[in-house]
């Protein structure tokens, strides 16, 4: 109950008669408890409100207000729809500058070529730039122009292998020295380096391989012999 | 009586409800109010001899004005890894092979009304019904089909801002320069701190068990507090976040197929986004000037 000026105070004898009314409970009483206010409902706006105004407004409210129609343009023409596998064409355009005639693919292709080189055979690596590797194909790895062949010989009793890139431009020549005489049973023979299994050196097979291509005058070497010019 | 409470507005009560009158009988919205006051400068603010702040978005412009690249970047899809044969030298170079498909320049990022300079570029196609109406809108407006992949390139000022609506393709990148890519690396999941922070996890033997993998403690002795730093390195998702490696060669272009080959490894699995752009600890190409001058001439054609 607010505190009356001491004039109006007097008053106060009326307040039992004004007790009964509303207005006066509501305002002069204070409780506890909030009392729940519904949310405003939106008011209009008013009619013919000048446009002037207009920039006062969200612009959805404005009376002139229509949602803009969208456009859908066509895509352009797309360029990776024509080469829908760039991997495999980046590795056709570096073999046909590398390995014009495909047979060094052929070569090592030993899943699909009878006459490749297959794992466990022995073969002669020549370079343009440093000494022929010779050894025992232990591991064949296709990887398009990537793919490579692992061998394994013997230099001093010390056991030495050799991944051989076999596109590279480096490789002049491949022979196959010696046929493995069993096909091996795995792709990737690397029990080999166990003592036990090593062929060893073959330095004598290569030795023996190339005295005989002399002697034959380079002849039986053609067969086999799959050498860049 | 009710007991009487101070502080309450003093007058004669009446019962007529003047509150009431005022707030339900102004049923309307008033308008055309403003402010009558302008707002004051602070009169500390200001004076010739201040110095220039450095928090500011022109000081930031101005310290990275050497390392923004002059021209936009293109987003490009990881398609897989080979090696490239210098059929001369023998050389051997492993690479990557990316696609770019319909990538195009759909709006721009300029200093007055975003406070910085890119070029908003899209690649790809989305059906229209997967796209938003909002982002729908904004391809409508620039007159460019929806794309798949919406990304932006900073560059330094507006002469790097390419016509909208202009393809980039594998040609905006010259054979020989240097290019940084931008791509998400691959998930790995949620992983262990050994994997994801190398940390040494514990012993296997001498009485540890069931922890030989742990993280071990997080937390540092008496001296500071008892509790976890913030950004302790912990076990947690590991992997597909962004990863930029620069100073990548580009060693092929084919631009009738989209076809860019970089040198080197780029993150993320096959079929990832990558983002590429001019490498920023290179020269600059020197393609750029001719390439931009003619990009604008050629885009002002179908335009006119």
């Amino acid at each position: 109950m607010a505190a009356l000026p001491p004039l109006t105070r007097q008053l106060g004898c009326l307040r039992p008669f004004m007790r009964s009314h509303e207005f006066i409970q509501q305002t002069c009483r204070r409780t506890i408890t909030t009392k729940y206010t519904p949310k405003p409902a939106p008011v209009d706006l008013p009619k013919n409100l000048p446009p002037i105004f207009y920039s006062q407004l969200p612009d959805r409210l404005r009376p002139d207000f229509k949602p803009k129609p969208f456009k859908i343009y066509p895509p352009p023409p797309s360029n990776a729809k024509k080469c829908k596998d760039p991997l495999t064409a980046t590795t056709e355009a570096q073999l046909a500058v590398l390995d014009p005639t495909g047979e060094r693919k052929a070569l090592f292709d030993y899943r699909r070529s009878r006459r490749s080189v297959k794992p466990g055979d022995i073969i002669r690596v020549t370079f343009k730039n440093g000494d022929p590797f010779a050894g025992v194909v232990l591991n064949i790895r296709l990887r398009g122009v990537d793919t490579a062949c692992l061998l394994r010989n013997q230099f001093t009793r010390v056991g030495v292998e050799m991944w051989v890139k076999v596109f590279s431009p480096n490789v002049e020549g491949v022979e196959i020295v010696q046929r493995t005489e069993k096909r091996k049973r795995r792709a990737r023979l690397y029990y080999m380096r166990n003592p036990k299994h090593d062929v060893g050196s073959v330095e004598n097979i290569v030795k023996n391989y190339m005295r005989q291509k002399a002697s034959i005058g380079g002849v039986k070497g053609t067969a086999n012999k799959k050498a860049r010019s | 009586m009710p007991p009487r409470l101070p502080g309450k507005p003093t007058g004669l009560v009446l019962p007529f409800a003047a509150h009431q009158l005022t707030t339900t009988n102004v049923p309307l919205r008033m308008f055309g109010i403003k402010s009558i006051t302008s707002p004051q400068p602070n009169r500390f603010n200001s004076g010739p001899d201040l110095p220039l702040l450095k928090s500011t978005p022109a000081a930031a412009l101005e310290r990275k004005l050497n390392s923004l690249p002059l021209r936009t970047g293109a987003i490009a899809i990881k398609k897989g890894m080979t090696a490239i044969f210098d059929p001369e030298t023998g050389e051997r170079t492993p690479a990557t092979v990316l696609q770019l498909d319909r990538v195009q320049v759909i709006s721009h990022k300029t200093l007055e009304k975003h406070g910085y300079y890119a070029v908003q570029v899209g690649s790809g196609w989305k059906h229209p019904s997967n796209v938003t109406k909002a982002l729908l809108g904004h391809f409508s407006a620039n007159a460019v089909s929806p794309k798949r992949h919406i990304y932006e390139f900073r560059v330094r000022d507006e002469k790097g801002l390419l016509p909208i609506g202009q393809i980039i393709n594998a040609d905006w990148f010259q054979e020989g320069q240097y290019v940084d890519s931008r791509s998400n690396s691959k998930g790995k999941g949620f992983q262990g701190g050994m994997k994801r922070w190398g940390f040494a996890g514990q012993d296997r033997s001498h009485g540890v068990s069931l922890t030989h993998r742990s993280l071990g403690n997080t937390a540092p002795g008496q001296g500071g507090g008892s509790r976890v730093y913030p950004g302790k390195k912990m076990p947690g998702n590991m992997g597909n976040e962004q990863n930029t490696v620069q100073n990548l060669r580009v060693l092929k272009t084919d631009p009738e197929n989209g076809i860019i080959i970089i040198s080197g490894a780029v993150s993320g699995p096959k079929g990832c986004v990558v983002r590429i752009q001019d490498a920023i600890k290179k020269a600059w190409p020197q393609i750029q000037k001719a390439a931009i001058e003619s990009s604008t001439e050629s885009s002002a054609d179908p335009t006119a």
